[in-house]
């Protein structure tokens, strides 16, 4: 019978605490010595991309086209891979992919302000207990855990500023927050100024942990094992400064996810996601198009297109479509209506969200609809609760038994009176 | 019969619980302060830290009122100091010091502005007021009248005309003025009870958001300055749940509506505005006027309680209330009668905030280690008070205490306090009310010529000075200069062995060894 690689006593105890335990106990760990370990942690990896479209994508130019009806607009509709499924001509790269996506297109949620929404969106709009709920990238980090990267688990690439976003992470605390990547770059003073050698570097750092384990030894501990985590994350990331060097990626994938914003942002996703990076968020920003909404669309849906469908094709020629959940979401949709300023506002009733990968079912599927013009969710509405049960179970996470412990107070992982869309579900 | 009167009587006065009520009329307030945190850990089987060592106060008292470290030279006079008054007098000395009146103006930037921006004019209010030890209702009425025509000090209107700015490409935020204008002077944040009354929170009206929102929805930027549009007309609004449409006049949360006053068109100024050089009018009725005549007022309970919630978590490290601006009855104070107390007592001072602080310095509470009791195997809830509370330093204390430690010119602050505000401030609109560590701060720390090149020998500084001293000399002087106390005995004999590996490389060395002093947490945070 042959054994499992993993089960060696003393990889055991060391793998239970990359997966079951704390970010901060196990990101210090280095990639395992032995290659067949690391090959089958590797083969266990569930990660997940999030791609987000602040603003909110017009579900109508892209996941839902309504075409000869009053709020249809001007584009038309194509047919995909998937013999049945039509998208909006503007993601034609997408389309080619469909075998791979599965699309909810009944997706109808409470809040229509961008300033609550992006959040209650993101923490999963749980049933209110008087705590700040995680975003969800602090959560799969909480319940996934690091993986076996020795990355942070949550790492966000966005345009603009970087740095490390604490407050994602809501009542988990400051190590389960975002490292921001902004505008893909390293974070500043990443790299270590060449007057100071390794060794003396260790001997520094050495000394400082002395200090810190004699200072906590009497104290409460929490603050500095936070602090210790900061400075573990940046020893590991300075062993990655490579990630960072798109140039030295073939100039076919730079051709194929394009030089712009979203484009590089999504390259270095991959990257991010080979490395093993349990939860890699994408932010793009600009989409909320409330005056002349269609050529706004014709410029910026291409944008996405692309490169989100460049990055499931890799996946899948990879076979990490195994492990790595891909979701493309907003705060909302946008309104069927279209406004005087040829615009489309806020729309949470009716709107789609798109997911393809670890969990999801295989071959194209559209789950749900809307009504002819529309405008609403006839039957069975979606709400950001069904997705998180969705997408937690697609992780392989049960959320009715699954719960946070907060300070001795239990706490469902997503709102409890809702449940997964199952006809996406592997 | 009298024998057992007596006899009752006695045990009356011994009973703990009553001690702080019988305690009320003759004892200071620190003492009565104290009374009211010794009854409730007792009570409830806390167990209570011992007093901070000398050398912990010392570094404690420093960082609160002088806004950094002590030097090395007044760390060893303090522990020389045999006296039993030292800790009053050295409280004494800080709160008459210099320095307060900078570290007042730091923390309060700080806590008022969060990181909204900078103004020259903002910060010469902020310390003349705390070198004139300017009453906190005197304060606060300058800041929410925004005088244009005040010109001894126009830099308290920066509180309100920075947040009337436009932010990137968004209008004005005026929900965002109003929630923390709840938030920093009343301790109540409104901002979910905008559009309906608060889910969660029976006392936060929308009612309260609205009448507070009128006081300021007539506000705007001219230029530099503050000006206001007439108001005229009660503003209307509906809960989206009720849709029953209601209307308010300007009002406190709580508090009866203000009557507008009916001004024929064209006559709501006694001065006009002019509109060539953007001059702001001057109204008959400004509701400017009318808040900062009665927000700050000693009638005005949310005002008084949230100062002195705010002042008791400046120096303990979490509020009396908390979270700070959630002052509402399903959550009260840790010790309700303490915050009342705090509260009647800095009114009754005529919101004295140098006399609060000294009083709440004088606290046995204070003064506890933040090392945890020998009989507890872990941390009693924050709420107790049991433990001294970590408490995070500014960006200002950690550049100025990083200068002291390491013998650096004071005048260097200049250039490096926008480093140190990046690497260790939060983003802006974020409260700085815990330490939060963060690889931004980690990395600085780490690899930033802004802390490296202060460690770099230079004639006179800590690292060339104590290099040529012996092992131990040096490390004790080390470890006065940055941690304000002397090596424990296994951390002296670390660092000699690393001293030891490098005889030929001693200062370099001798810098490594700082940096790690530097770097440590204990470094890092209020202690």
């Amino acid at each position: 019978m042959p054994r499992n690689p993993l089960c060696t006593p003393t990889d055991h105890r060391v793998t239970r605490r990359r997966f079951l335990g704390s970010a901060a106990s196990a990101v210090g760990l280095s990639s395992l010595a032995n290659p067949l370990v690391a090959e089958e942690l590797k083969k266990q990896r569930r990660q997940v991309l999030f791609v987000w479209l602040d603003g909110g994508m017009s579900q109508l130019e892209s996941w839902d086209p309504k075409p000869n009806t009053p709020f249809g607009g001007p584009f038309r509709p194509i047919q995909t891979a998937v013999p049945g499924i039509q998208i909006s001509e503007l993601l034609p790269q997408c389309a080619k992919q469909m075998k791979h996506l599965a699309i909810v297109r009944s997706v109808s949620t409470q809040d229509d302000s961008h300033s609550a929404g992006v959040e209650r969106i993101q923490r999963g709009d749980p049933k209110n207990r008087g705590v700040t709920y995680p975003l969800l990238g602090s959560a799969v980090a909480k319940l996934v855990g690091p993986g076996d990267s020795g990355l942070p688990p949550y790492i966000w690439v966005k345009p603009m500023s970087g740095g490390f976003i604490y407050k994602d992470a809501g009542f988990l605390g400051p190590k389960y927050g975002a490292l921001a990547l902004g505008d893909g770059k390293p974070p500043e003073n990443l790299l270590r100024p060449k007057a100071i050698t390794a060794e003396e570097d260790n001997e520094r750092n050495d000394l400082r942990k002395l200090l810190d384990k004699n200072y906590a030894a009497q104290r409460r501990t929490e603050l500095t094992e936070a602090n210790s985590y900061a400075y573990e994350m940046a020893a590991q990331l300075q062993k990655k400064i490579e990630l960072f060097d798109l140039s030295k990626l073939p100039q076919k994938d730079q051709d194929r996810y394009g030089t712009h914003d979203l484009g590089r942002h999504m390259l270095l996703a991959r990257r991010l996601l080979e490395e093993g990076v349990t939860f890699v968020k994408v932010t793009s920003y600009g989409w909320d198009t409330h005056g002349d909404h269609f050529n706004g669309a014709a410029s910026l849906h291409p944008k996405f297109d692309k490169p989100f469908a460049a990055m499931i094709e890799d996946l899948a020629d990879r076979g990490m479509l195994d492990n790595v959940l891909v979701i493309a979401c907003a705060e909302f949709g946008r309104t069927p209506r279209i406004n005087g300023h040829i615009g489309r506002d806020h729309w949470p009733q009716a709107w789609s969200v798109a997911m393809a990968g670890r969990g999801i079912k295989k071959g194209g599927v559209v789950a749900g609809k809307t009504n002819d013009k529309g405008t609403d969710v006839p039957n069975d509405p979606v709400d950001i609760g069904g997705l998180f049960h969705t997408w937690f179970r697609a992780l392989g996470i049960d959320p009715t038994d699954a719960q946070y412990g907060n300070a001795g107070q239990p706490l469902p992982i997503a709102h409890e009176d809702m449940k997964a869309v199952k006809e996406v579900l592997a | 019969m009298p024998l057992r009167w007596t006899s009752l009587l006695l045990v009356l006065i011994a009973s703990e619980g009553l001690r702080p009520r019988l305690a009320q009329a003759e004892e200071p307030l620190h003492a009565r302060l104290d009374a009211f945190i010794e009854a409730k850990a007792k009570a409830d089987g806390i167990p209570l830290s011992t007093p901070a060592d000398d050398a912990e106060f010392v570094r404690r008292a420093y960082l609160d009122f002088a806004g950094r470290i002590p030097t090395a030279a007044e760390t060893k006079a303090f522990l020389a100091d045999t006296s039993a008054d030292k800790r009053t007098k050295l409280l004494d000395k800080l709160l008459g010091g210099q320095e307060y009146a900078t570290r007042m103006a730091d923390l309060f930037n700080v806590m008022l502005l969060e990181r909204l921006g900078d103004n020259p004019e903002w910060i010469k209010f902020l310390k003349e007021s705390f070198e004139k030890n300017m009453p906190w209702d005197a304060m606060v009425k300058k800041m929410l009248r925004a005088d244009p025509k005040e010109t001894a000090q126009p830099g308290a209107a920066f509180w309100l005309a920075k947040r009337l700015e436009n932010y990137g490409q968004n209008p004005v935020d005026y929900s965002g003025l109003t929630r923390d204008v709840g938030r920093i002077f009343l301790g109540k944040n409104l901002q979910c009870a905008e559009c309906h009354d608060h889910l969660f929170i029976p006392d936060y009206k929308q009612q309260d958001f609205q009448g507070l929102h009128t006081f300021f929805k007539n506000t705007y930027l001219a230029k530099t300055v503050v000006g206001e549009r007439p108001t005229v007309e009660k503003t209307p609004f509906a809960s989206v749940f009720t849709k029953v449409q209601m209307a308010t006049a300007p009002a406190l949360p709580g508090a009866v509506m203000i009557d507008i006053p009916a001004l024929t068109k064209g006559m709501e100024f006694s001065e006009q505005p002019d509109k060539k050089t953007g001059t702001p009018g001057v109204l008959k009725f400004s509701p400017l006027k009318e808040i900062s005549e009665r927000l700050p007022t000693k009638a005005n309970a949310d005002f008084t309680r949230n100062a002195a919630n705010r002042l008791w978590f400046m120096l303990l490290g979490r509020g009396q209330v908390h979270p700070l601006d959630l002052h509402h009855s399903k959550n009260p104070a840790s010790h309700p009668e303490l915050l009342d107390l705090l509260a009647s007592e800095f009114a009754g001072r005529n919101f004295d905030i140098k006399y609060l602080f000294r009083e709440i310095a004088l606290t046995k509470t204070y003064a506890r280690s933040s090392k945890l009791p020998a009989s507890a195997n872990k941390a009693a809830p924050a709420q107790y008070f049991a433990t001294a509370i970590e408490r995070r330093l500014t960006a200002e204390q950690l550049l100025q205490s990083t200068l002291i430690a390491t013998g650096s010119d004071p005048k260097s602050a200049d250039t490096l306090r926008p480093k140190f505000v990046k690497a260790f401030a939060n983003q802006a609109r974020e409260p700085e009310e815990e330490f939060t560590p963060s690889l931004k701060a980690a990395l600085f720390v780490l690899h930033d010529d802004a802390v490296l090149g202060l460690l770099a020998p230079k004639p006179g500084n800590l690292v060339e000075r104590v290099a040529k001293l012996s092992d131990a000399d040096t490390i004790d002087e080390l470890y006065l200069a940055i941690l304000s106390r002397k090596p424990s005995t296994d951390e002296r004999t670390a660092i000699t062995k690393v001293l030891a590996k490098h005889p030929d490389q001693r200062t370099e060395a001798v810098g490594r060894v700082a940096w790690a002093l530097l770097a440590s947490m204990e470094f890092g945070v209020n202690h």
